[in-house]
């Protein structure tokens, strides 16, 4: 099976601390590869690695075939990035916002208006397209930027903690989103707390203290650690660690 | 790409809640108040006379003096303690002494028996003060001297008659003198710091996150972020020069051009500025703080408010490093006396260096990588 992304070696330091510390692992082609980790593990610094947001201090690999180290721009084009923290321009309307970003990775007017029908639609959205996103609902917030993300196609999506703060309904429908985007072929990278959404997961890695300690599908590794659900597994691993928040 | 992002920051400008009203309240605010009340011309400068001679000469000279309407009489004593008195208790700026004999010595020539005390704790309002008197002392001698009298004997031969003639600004009026360095105060505000706070904002929102993992690149996002305060800037600049017309009558002396030219030229530099102080915070009050630091040194040091060339040679120096400087001469020399590019073509250079500087220094120090 294809790799979309392939990293060996990845050391991240500031200064003395070592937040991500020689990782190899590498992600295949449409799959949803569940990125876990206790806070500080070092995640979101892999993640950000891996967008071209950061230069790793040794060891490299590829995202997307492109070279992490030398050609973080071109990564760029063929990945979509949503971030932890609510990154939309809180001051535009919906639609402007879909539009800014459209723009932004190349679509024409003309793109950019039918993708806005289609996303706001799908979303059930088109009530709000002249909202300001201030006021829209976390929930909704977190779908849209969701769907911006994807806006352009790209080959992988890396979400950093899309779920967080929102009612189990919500995430679960917030997963279809996920669902209905690998099933057109997107590999989605994605950071998250909550255990039951490791289970949906195909793989998972589970960091601690910036080392990856375990990657298997969630079924591999209730196996090997001979537990009931990934919360047992992720407690027995986590709780390792030596690092503070 | 542009289109997206400049319209965005159009968008968003106009938006807020504030920066729209401050474009265009400054400008008017600073155009019509500053001029009339950053005055450094001195008048309603308090006077007590102590007249021991008490004719009618000492008489005229005490008029001579109130009719210049820089002076209020507050009143006219013959004791000397009352006056000092006065003096101290900050009732009056400057006492006017004229001795005995006055009268008869104007009539002799011997001499002129007249003192001038100032206040000086307003260094500035104590020395323009005790010009003006000694000013007046000497119209009333004058007069008295061409009448024929033994005076002008009595001075030993010539009266060296040295009188000003004021270019460019024939009244001092330190309101023309203003009008320029005011225009250069708003374009630093708009151009400089608005835009770093701009960008400050974003990341404290996060949402620069979102433009560093897209294909754009550091340049677009930057220049798109700063076109509209330059399209912003100018129409300010037009505003600026409405105003002075309308309100002051002042208009341009050199070419519009050539202000046009050295705003570019300073925009650079401020721009580059923005972009450094953004790059060196990570939130909004680290960046208001290095703004207030730079804009108290650039405008103590620029020659906006004082002149240069009064200031000691080492601060003489450090204004060659200041952009405020170079801006605001090229501006009052080309609004005031009409004075073309070529003509201060030193600025220019002056600005460009610290233009290219900054704007090296910021590009170098912006990364969308960590």
């Amino acid at each position: 099976m294809e790799n979309v992304i392939e990293i060996h070696g990845l050391t991240k330091k500031f200064g003395d601390f070592t937040a991500v510390d020689n990782i190899s692992f590498n992600v295949r082609k449409g799959e949803i590869f569940g990125f876990l980790g206790a806070n500080g593990a070092g995640k979101t610094t892999a993640m950000r690695i891996l967008c071209g947001l950061s230069i790793p201090t040794s060891g490299g690999g590829t995202v997307a075939g492109y070279d992490i180290v030398r050609e973080p721009e071109k990564i760029k084009r063929h990945i979509g990035y949503m971030s932890q923290k609510f990154s939309l321009y809180s001051d535009l309307k919906v639609w402007e916002n879909i539009r800014l970003f459209g723009g932004i990775y190349g679509l024409s007017d003309k793109q950019i208006a039918s993708r806005t029908e289609e996303m706001l639609s799908g979303l059930g959205m088109e009530e709000v397209r002249n909202s300001f996103v201030s006021s829209l609902p976390l929930g909704w917030k977190q779908k849209l930027s969701f769907s911006i993300a994807m806006i352009h196609d790209p080959r992988i999506v890396f979400l950093d903690e899309p779920t967080g703060g929102v009612d189990p309904e919500t995430r679960r429908r917030f997963w279809e989103l996920i669902y209905e985007a690998t099933s057109k072929g997107v590999t989605v990278f994605v950071t998250t707390h909550y255990m039951d959404e490791a289970e949906y997961c195909d793989r998972v890695s589970i960091m601690v203290d910036g080392r990856i300690e375990a990657l298997d599908s969630p079924g591999e590794l209730k196996r090997i650690y001979g537990v009931s659900d990934m919360d047992a597994v992720f407690r027995m691993l986590a709780g390792k660690a030596r690092r503070e928040e | 790409m542009w289109k997206y992002l400049i319209e965005k920051e159009f968008k968003q400008f106009f938006r807020d809640p504030m920066l729209p009203r401050i474009v265009i309240v400054f400008p008017i605010v600073m155009m019509l108040v500053f001029p009339f009340a950053a005055n450094m011309e001195v008048r309603n400068i308090n006077l007590v006379v102590v007249d021991n001679d008490r004719t009618d000469l000492s008489a005229e000279l005490v008029e001579k003096c109130t009719e210049s309407g820089y002076f209020r009489l507050k009143e006219v004593c013959s004791d000397p303690r009352k006056a000092q008195e006065m003096m101290d208790k900050n009732t009056v700026d400057a006492i006017l002494t004229i001795g005995q004999g006055f009268s008869r010595s104007i009539v002799t020539g011997d001499g002129f028996p007249v003192g001038i005390k100032v206040n000086t704790v307003n260094g500035t309002k104590g020395s323009i003060g005790s010009q003006y008197l000694s000013n007046c002392i000497m119209l009333f001698m004058q007069s008295h001297s061409d009448g024929g009298s033994s005076l002008q004997d009595a001075s030993s031969g010539a009266v060296i008659d040295a009188a000003p003639k004021y270019y460019y600004n024939p009244y001092m009026d330190y309101k023309v003198f203003m009008v320029p360095a005011l225009i250069v105060i708003a374009v630093t505000m708009v151009t400089g710091f608005f835009p770093a706070l701009n960008i400050v904002g974003e990341k404290e929102a996060g949402t620069i996150e979102q433009m560093n993992v897209s294909p754009i690149s550091k340049t677009s996002f930057i220049v798109c972020k700063m076109i509209p305060y330059w399209v912003i800037t100018f129409f300010m600049l037009g505003m600026c020069l409405l105003i002075a017309w309308l309100v002051f009558g002042y208009v341009c002396k050199g070419s519009l051009w050539g202000v046009v030219l050295f705003t570019v030229l300073h925009i650079m530099v401020t721009a580059g500025l923005g972009l450094l102080i953004s790059n060196y915070s990570e939130n909004a009050q680290q960046a208001m703080f290095i703004m207030m630091f730079f804009v108290l040194i650039f405008m103590l040091m620029s020659g906006v408010f004082t002149p240069v060339s009064s200031m000691p040679e080492w601060a003489q120096a450090i204004t060659y490093a200041n952009p405020l400087r170079y801006y605001a001469d090229a501006m009052r020399s080309i609004f005031l006396k009409g004075s073309s590019v070529a003509d201060v073509w030193y600025d220019a250079a002056g600005l460009l260096a610290i233009g290219s500087a900054a704007l090296t220094w910021a590009i170098l120090s912006y990364r969308k990588t960590s």
